[in-house]
């Protein structure tokens, strides 16, 4: 299934050649160095492109804000207020930094698939939204055992009141598999395929319009449509990128709120 | 909270709790196949797995 890029290079000449999940296996840049790979280096230069804007925009703070200042703090402000404050409630503050983190690191690292000459979302590679995903899994979890005791919160998560007894047999495995497998799954894998399903869209129609422009006269003519199609698609693509940058985050607020809130 | 982010929560809360229904019950009754030598236990699992799964959406939502 995952072809290794040596051989998809050896057969590019024989015909088209439709993307697949062998365009995603990007080899080391030194050789036999596992970590010296483009999402690897991506990753990084995210982490340096975020704090260099955010020291930028936070450096020179003024009551009257300069653009930048103003910039930096929209998205602040956007996700205290928006995923802190008004999810979480009164204790929000304890958590901003976190959901700020995850939030700028997710938007920036998708956005890279749309950037020209980046042109690779990380979150493709699906271990980068496993980490997040266990990060998130630790933290609202050690947060409810914080608060809770962990037999508490273990009852909490077992058994809803006003339930008959023999109800519990039904239900109980459900909310356990859903707190402990289910949300760490389903958080990384949406962000992953999204991520994954959106760069594979864009490759097929631009590495489908440059081969119809090697075709004869008539795929030339219809190769401009592929292109058209590829441009909308990326704009397309910008909404879904920030859209799961969101999803991610809200969903992580959402479950901190759970583990903090006195009954499941 | 708004109106929005209620929906995204219960959106996906029901989505979890029917795919870990259909994992959990689903998964017993494959155990249950492999073990017996049948292949009725996969099927009974998947919908009494889905059945809970609704009670406890119900449960979750529908009361209030």
């Amino acid at each position: 299934m995952f072809r290794s890029y040596a051989a998809t290079e050896g057969v590019k000449d024989e015909g088209f050649n439709p993307p697949d999940a062998g365009d995603f296996n990007l080899p080391p840049f030194i050789d036999g160095n596992t970590f010296a790979t483009k999402p690897i280096l991506l990753a990084f230069f995210s982490v340096t492109l975020i704090s260099i804007f955010f020291i930028l925009a936070s450096r020179k703070s003024a009551l009257v804000p300069s653009k930048l200042q103003f910039a930096g703090e929209s998205i602040y402000g956007f996700v205290r207020n928006d995923l802190g404050r008004d999810v979480i409630g009164h204790e929000f503050m304890r958590f901003v930094p976190y959901l700020f983190t995850l939030f700028t690191f997710i938007l920036v690292n998708n956005i890279f698939g749309i950037i020209p000459l980046i042109q690779f979302p990380t979150m493709s590679r699906v271990s980068f939204p496993y980490v997040l995903a266990a990060i998130t899994f630790f933290v609202f979890h050690y947060i409810g055992v914080r608060r809770h005791g962990i037999i508490a919160y273990l009852k909490g998560i077992m058994f809803i009141p006003g339930v008959p007894k023999p109800a519990y047999i039904l239900i109980t495995p459900l909310e356990l598999a859903t707190y402990f497998i289910v949300r760490p799954m389903t958080l990384s894998l949406r962000l992953f395929a999204n991520m994954f399903a959106g760069h594979l869209l864009l490759l097929v129609f631009i590495l489908g319009g440059e081969h119809l422009l090697s075709g004869v006269i008539g795929l030339k003519v219809v190769s401009p449509f592929s292109f058209v199609v590829a441009i909308a698609l990326t704009f397309f693509e910008f909404m879904v990128q920030c859209l799961q940058a969101y999803i991610f985050t809200l969903l992580t607020a959402l479950y901190i709120t759970g583990a903090l809130a006195d009954e499941h | 909270m708004n109106s929005p982010k209620n929906d995204e929560n219960a959106f996906w809360t029901i989505f979890g709790y029917m795919l870990s229904g259909l994992l959990i019950w689903g998964g017993i009754g494959y155990g249950l196949d492999r073990w017996l030598d049948n292949d009725l236990f996969l099927l009974g699992g998947l919908i009494f797995g889905m059945g809970a799964a609704l009670y406890l959406i119900w449960l979750r939502f529908g009361r209030n």
